[in-house]
């Protein structure tokens, strides 16, 4: 492994808008654009409900974990929220390491990351410090 | 009424009321299954939960509402405040069934003024976590912190 090293590509084939309905609950969040389609309507923003910020952010930590080897690793993430995902769509997320060291032992790595719309735009950037296995 | 800026720097320092946030199983199972990721399991022990935990016990516990957080800025959901950064750092993972103590405020707060998007306001708002089954002043109780900032339009300014 080396700075440059491109992490696996993460995939989510298809935004569950029964997940999302499940995640408004977990985080009594009120807001119906996650949930209720007659909202939508009415708010002109078309009939897909908006995926919750949360979730997006999670698909990140999935794609850095899974590679440096489990929900333990993330010591650090952060990131800008550029847009929204509406259920149905395809994302993917991708990482580069940018630097590797070490800290109190420790081995981290830092990693660029980007999840975006498959075949659309960038919806969340930003970066990730893992503990490397 | 338009939210004056003297208003809004007057929020600075302002501290949450803050609570305790139990990672319940049930709870890790959920939250795991709503964002793909592998559910802990029910049966066994000790388990590490998903760092996503990290936001939601932070603004779980946080303890006021986001309508009360919004409503400290002079706004409504209605005015659509948007979500604009986020920064989680984990001193260590947090685990399933652990409780933690949060606590925080409202960091910083900025006027700005977009080609496109007019005037606008960015909050910065922090929470710490810490091991609610450590005393707080052990050092090792330091679990997590979460910065996040929000921005809030602000159309009639």
């Amino acid at each position: 492994m080396t700075v440059g090293t491109e992490l696996p590509v993460y995939e989510v084939a298809s935004v569950s808008a029964e997940k999302m309905k499940t995640m408004a609950a977990l985080l009594s969040d009120p807001t119906p654009i996650h949930w209720d389609v007659a909202t939508l309507q009415a708010l002109g923003m078309g009939d897909r409900p908006v995926n919750q910020g949360p979730l997006n952010m999670g698909y990140v930590m999935n794609a850095v974990t899974a590679w440096a080897g489990g929900p333990g690793s993330l010591r650090r993430l952060r990131v800008r929220f550029l847009g929204t995902v509406l259920a149905g769509q395809h994302l993917r997320v991708r990482g580069t390491v940018s630097a590797l060291r070490e800290e109190d032992g420790v081995r981290l790595a830092d990693c660029d990351v980007v999840l975006e719309v498959v075949d659309g735009e960038p919806v969340v950037s930003g970066s990730a410090t893992v503990v490397l296995a | 009424m338009a939210f004056a800026e003297a208003e809004l720097q007057s929020v600075v320092g302002r501290r949450f009321p803050g609570g305790t946030y139990t990672v319940e199983p049930w709870r890790a199972w959920l939250l795991a299954d709503c964002v793909l990721a592998d559910p802990p399991s029910l049966q066994d022990g000790d388990q590490v939960a998903h760092p996503l935990f990290a936001w939601m016990a932070a603004t779980g516990a946080m303890g006021v509402t986001w309508d009360e957080l919004f409503a400290w800025f002079g706004a409504t959901a209605a005015d659509g405040p948007v979500f604009g950064e986020h920064e989680t750092t984990l001193h260590r993972p947090l685990r399933v069934g652990a409780g933690y103590r949060v606590s925080g405020g409202i960091e910083s707060a900025e006027r700005k003024v977009g080609r496109r998007t007019g005037v606008f306001d960015v909050v910065g708002y922090a929470m710490d976590l810490h091991d609610a089954g450590l005393p707080p002043d052990d050092p090792a109780a330091h679990v997590a912190r979460c910065w996040n900032s929000i921005v809030f339009p602000r159309r009639g300014a």
